[in-house]
């Protein structure tokens, strides 16, 4: 069973502790990310992420972020982490 | 987007002077003329940019900002400190409160934009 | 620039305004601490006071009142942290130099003579020593000058001049920067992502990652700071500039800025890099001038804001330091601005006459014009200034008032007042006075309930009406409650009926039945009472509430009361707007004469007599006015289907329906002045300047909505007849 997280419109440091709690009751189960809503990310939502990918792959499990929204891609790029996977939204 | 910017100061002519530079920019602004009145504002309004005094009347700009970064609501909004003071202690008394930055009075109207959109997300 | 001189010049009135206010706080403080009547907080405002006039000086490039501001405020700075004892010498001296700060500010304003040098030196020396207990005092060079970079984070120049005249530390080709944020830093609602964004202002930046200090999700704190950043920057910028970017941030976060020897940007265009460089460097130097030259005591400073020296002439003296007024009627007011506006209009149609006569230069007619200009200028902004005070005047005739209409309707009533302090502009005070007047009259005559009802609903016999202001996001409101029996919705709704307002079928909200008591021809006529009626209805006391550029409002809940709220603008050179375009022009329509907007269907509009378009909006037939069309900005007419109808309602209540191409946003604007209406376009009441710098014209909506119908002098028709 592929379990699914939609994240939400803005990813600041308000949501970095939502965010972490969301992701590990996920734990233990392979995990896709809808990433298509996403208008602002901050760095601290950004570290949950990279540390989720991290955290999952030790497990032996994916993590996926999915369908991610041309500002998510474009500040997950602008922040250097173009070794973490992100999979972008196909161009409609 | 139109970024509202709230401006929190007790000077009729600050207020006046920053509504100036600020609407002149682009911006949409809110005032508010005291740290109490400032809070209530925020919390009824919002806003993607908070600029404040620091001498005010029954709310200074230090308690004002203690009071943001309580509001579990709008701690995340960026607040600028705007003063004359050349005095590091004060500076670093805002720094403590959780200010994000600083404009120096008296202010150039093209630095005063620059710090909103440096702070503004 | 010119454009800008306007608003700016209007500022500074207001800042000699609250000069004046802030001077007698500040005698007020020092007398109270001089009687022994002063608590924490006086000593407090009497700080502020000082450096609330400092703060606007140094706005104003007023350089003489800024360094005794300063000298006066660090004093007082140390009595209020207890540092200083605040002894009878001390508070002696301090009232002195309340005296001369007075002088200072008319010197500044032009109203009297220069200040004694020698009084104004001496009390600073006396001030000093009382500061600093006899030590040689401080430079004062700090004051209007530049704080130290390391001092504050917002440097107000961000380079010094050793970079130019020895380009030794010179910019590199490029930086190494390494960036560990501290989470108190996040805490202050600093971001990375808008550090990275600002750095890459300066050029290309080469963005790596190391997140090998994040721990596994279940130990990471989401609020903790784990990441760090190498950003290779290809600029060629000096060290200063890269660390500007971050200098909010610097005592949050490890950060080193290192050159890096051969960075890319450095192989494209070695030769050239220095000299831009210096380019960029002068182009700042020249930018900022201003600036810089304020800090030694040079007295022509910047572009001076053309002093007043016509009106210390004309003006005599204040002869006594204690404020001497007059009362004066306010129709002399008005019709004075009214004459002022006509003469600021004639004097533009002249200058562009002139102009267009090819006189202007070949006499020295252009010089009396500039004369004359700048005269015409000073009349406006000293007319201008008849302005702001407390609501206080207006809030003290209402108990008088409560009085009266109790023992009138025999009701109790307990009238409670709050913000009397809050402070409007004069003309909104004075035209505030009716409107709230009979507001609570209202309020006691139609809300409170008779007290042996009062009793048997269970309340209080005696009831409450209360009168608060008080300033809200930029504008003044004025709220007036009452804890009656709240509005009769039924009985409301039978009379917009009867009267034709509504049709009997008409689905409404209950808070759109409690605002049909606005509507023009509405009037709880079977219930006119001496103290009320008076024929006048809300519709009325709206019209003037809208005259001022304000909103009013009603909440009202059944048993427990009504709340009316006014809201009103503080200053009346900025307006809330809707921008919209009309064929390819940019306008603005203020939103106080907007009621909603909506796209129109096709089946939604219908032309009566063949040409009149008009549409169905709230069951009522609108006229369609295709603003295009109407100000020759279009030959042919806009489909109503592909644009978007804004409804509007003009100060007499009636509705029109604006047809334009389409809504850009919601903005506040700054009003430029008349000079910029001299040719009466029809249908323009000003215009303004958008953040983009395009001009847009600021709608008349009455003249146009007027326009309109005298052209089809068709009146509106109802569903209902």
């Amino acid at each position: 069973m592929t379990a699914a997280l939609v994240l939400p419109a803005v990813l600041d440091i308000q949501q970095a502790a939502p965010l972490r709690d969301d992701l590990l009751a996920l734990r233990g189960q392979p995990v896709v990310i809808d990433g298509s809503a996403v208008e602002r990310l901050g760095a601290l939502c950004l570290q949950v992420l990279i540390s989720a990918q991290q955290t999952w792959a030790r497990d032996g499990l994916s993590l996926q972020i999915d369908q991610a929204s041309e500002a998510f891609a474009a500040q997950w790029n602008a922040f250097g982490a173009t070794d973490y996977a992100l999979a972008q939204r196909e161009p409609a | 987007m139109t970024k509202t910017v709230l401006t929190v100061d007790d000077s009729r002519t600050m207020r006046d002077m920053l509504l100036l530079a600020l609407v002149e920019a682009g911006y949409r602004v809110i005032q508010a003329v005291d740290g109490v009145d400032g809070l209530e504002t925020l919390s009824a309004e919002g806003a993607d940019v908070v600029i404040t005094d620091i001498n005010m009347p029954r709310l200074d700009g230090f308690g004002f900002i203690e009071g943001v970064r309580a509001d579990p609501k709008h701690r995340a909004t960026p607040v600028l400190v705007l003063t004359t003071e050349s005095d590091a202690a004060k500076k670093q008394r805002a720094r403590d409160a959780g200010a994000t930055g600083w404009i120096v009075k008296p202010f150039d109207p093209v630095k005063l934009v620059d710090a909103v959109r440096r702070v503004a997300a | 620039m010119t454009d800008a001189a306007d608003p700016f010049e209007a500022i500074k009135v207001t800042f000699f305004q609250e000069c004046d206010e802030l001077l007698g706080d500040l005698e007020t403080g020092l007398l109270a601490i001089e009687a022994g009547s002063a608590d924490d907080e006086t000593i407090n405002a009497v700080f502020r006071a000082v450096h609330s006039v400092k703060g606007g000086a140094g706005a104003f490039g007023l350089e003489d009142l800024v360094r005794f501001a300063h000298v006066f405020e660090t004093l007082l700075d140390e009595l209020r942290a207890g540092r200083k004892p605040c002894d009878p010498p001390t508070v002696k001296a301090l009232l002195r130099a309340s005296d001369v700060l007075a002088d200072h500010v008319s010197a500044a304003r032009g109203q009297a003579a220069p200040v004694d040098e020698a009084r104004s030196a001496a009390l600073v020396a006396e001030l000093e020593a009382l500061t600093h207990g006899g030590a040689a005092p401080a430079a004062i060079a700090d004051v209007l000058a530049l704080p130290e970079a390391d001092e504050f984070g917002f440097r107000p120049v961000a380079f010094d001049f050793s970079t130019l005249a020895a380009p030794e530390p010179a910019a590199a080709s490029g930086w190494r920067v390494t960036f560990r944020p501290h989470a108190r830093m996040y805490a202050k609602a600093n971001e990375t992502a808008l550090l990275l964004r600002e750095l890459s202002r300066l050029g290309p930046v080469e963005v790596a990652l190391d997140a090998s200090a994040l721990p596994d999700l279940a130990e990471l704190v989401a609020e903790e700071a784990y990441l760090t950043w190498t950003l290779d920057l290809a600029a060629v910028v000096d060290e200063a500039s890269v660390r500007e970017a971050f200098d909010f941030v610097e005592a949050d976060c490890d950060l080193t800025v290192e050159a890096l020897s051969d960075a890319p940007a450095a192989t494209d265009a070695p030769d050239s890099a220095p000299d831009l460089d210096i380019a960029a460097l002068l182009a700042r130097a020249t930018a900022e001038a201003p600036v810089i030259e304020s800090a030694p005591p040079v007295v022509e400073v910047a572009p001076v804001v053309p002093v007043a020296a016509p009106t210390a002439a004309a003006t005599p003296a204040p002869a006594a330091q204690a404020a001497v007024t007059i009362r004066v009627d306010l129709d002399r007011v008005d019709r004075l601005i009214n004459v002022v506006g006509e003469l600021v209009i004639q004097q533009a149609m002249l200058a562009q006459r002139v102009i267009e006569s090819g006189l202007a230069r070949s006499s020295g007619i252009s010089v009396g014009l500039e004369d004359l200009e700048l005269l015409t200028r000073e009349i406006q902004d000293s007319v201008m200034a008849i302005r702001a005070q407390p609501v206080k005047s207006v809030f003290q005739r209402m108990p008088r008032l409560v009085r009266e209409v109790g023992e009138m309707t025999g009701k109790r009533v307990r009238l409670l007042t709050e913000g009397e302090a809050t402070e409007v502009d004069k003309t909104v005070v004075e035209r505030l006075a009716e409107p709230i007047t009979h507001m609570i009259r209202n309020a006691i005559d139609h809300g409170l309930e008779m007290p042996e009802d009062r009793l048997a609903a269970g309340k209080s016999g005696e009831g409450t009406v209360r009168l608060a202001a008080l300033h809200r996001s930029g504008r003044i409101v004025i709220e007036i409650s009452d804890d009656g029996r709240g509005i009769n919705r039924e009985r409301v709704r039978g009379i917009a009926v009867s009267r034709g307002l509504i049709v009997e079928d008409a689905v409404l909200t209950d808070d759109e039945i409690d605002n049909l008591i606005f509507l023009p021809g509405f009037s709880t006529a079977d219930a006119i009472s001496d103290i009320s009626g008076r024929g006048v209805g809300m519709d009325v006391v709206r019209k003037s509430i809208q005259a001022l550029g304000g909103r009013i409002s009603i909440a009202s809940v059944p048993g427990k009361g009504s709340t009316f709220t006014l809201s009103l603008p503080l200053t009346l050179a900025v307006l809330d707007g809707m921008v919209v375009s009309a064929a390819d022009q940019t306008l603005v329509a203020p939103l106080t004469a907007i009621v909603e907007s909506l796209t129109p269907r096709p089946g939604d509009v219908h032309y009566v007599g063949g040409h009149d378009a008009v549409i169905l909006f709230r069951e009522q037939f609108t006229p369609l006015i295709d603003v295009g069309m109407v100000m020759g900005f279009r030959d042919a007419a806009l489909t109503p289907s592909d644009g978007v109808a804004v409804i509007v309602e003009t100060e007499s209540g009636a509705r029109a329906a604006l047809l334009f191409d389409a809504i850009q946003g919601q903005r506040q604007v700054v009003i430029k002045s008349l000079e910029t209406n001299y040719r009466q376009v029809e249908g323009v009441a000003a215009a303004t300047i958008l953040g983009d710098g395009r001009v847009a014209l600021i709608l008349d909506v009455d003249a146009i909505v007027a326009n309109a119908r005298r052209r089809s002098a068709r009146p509106e028709l109802k569903l209902a007849s």
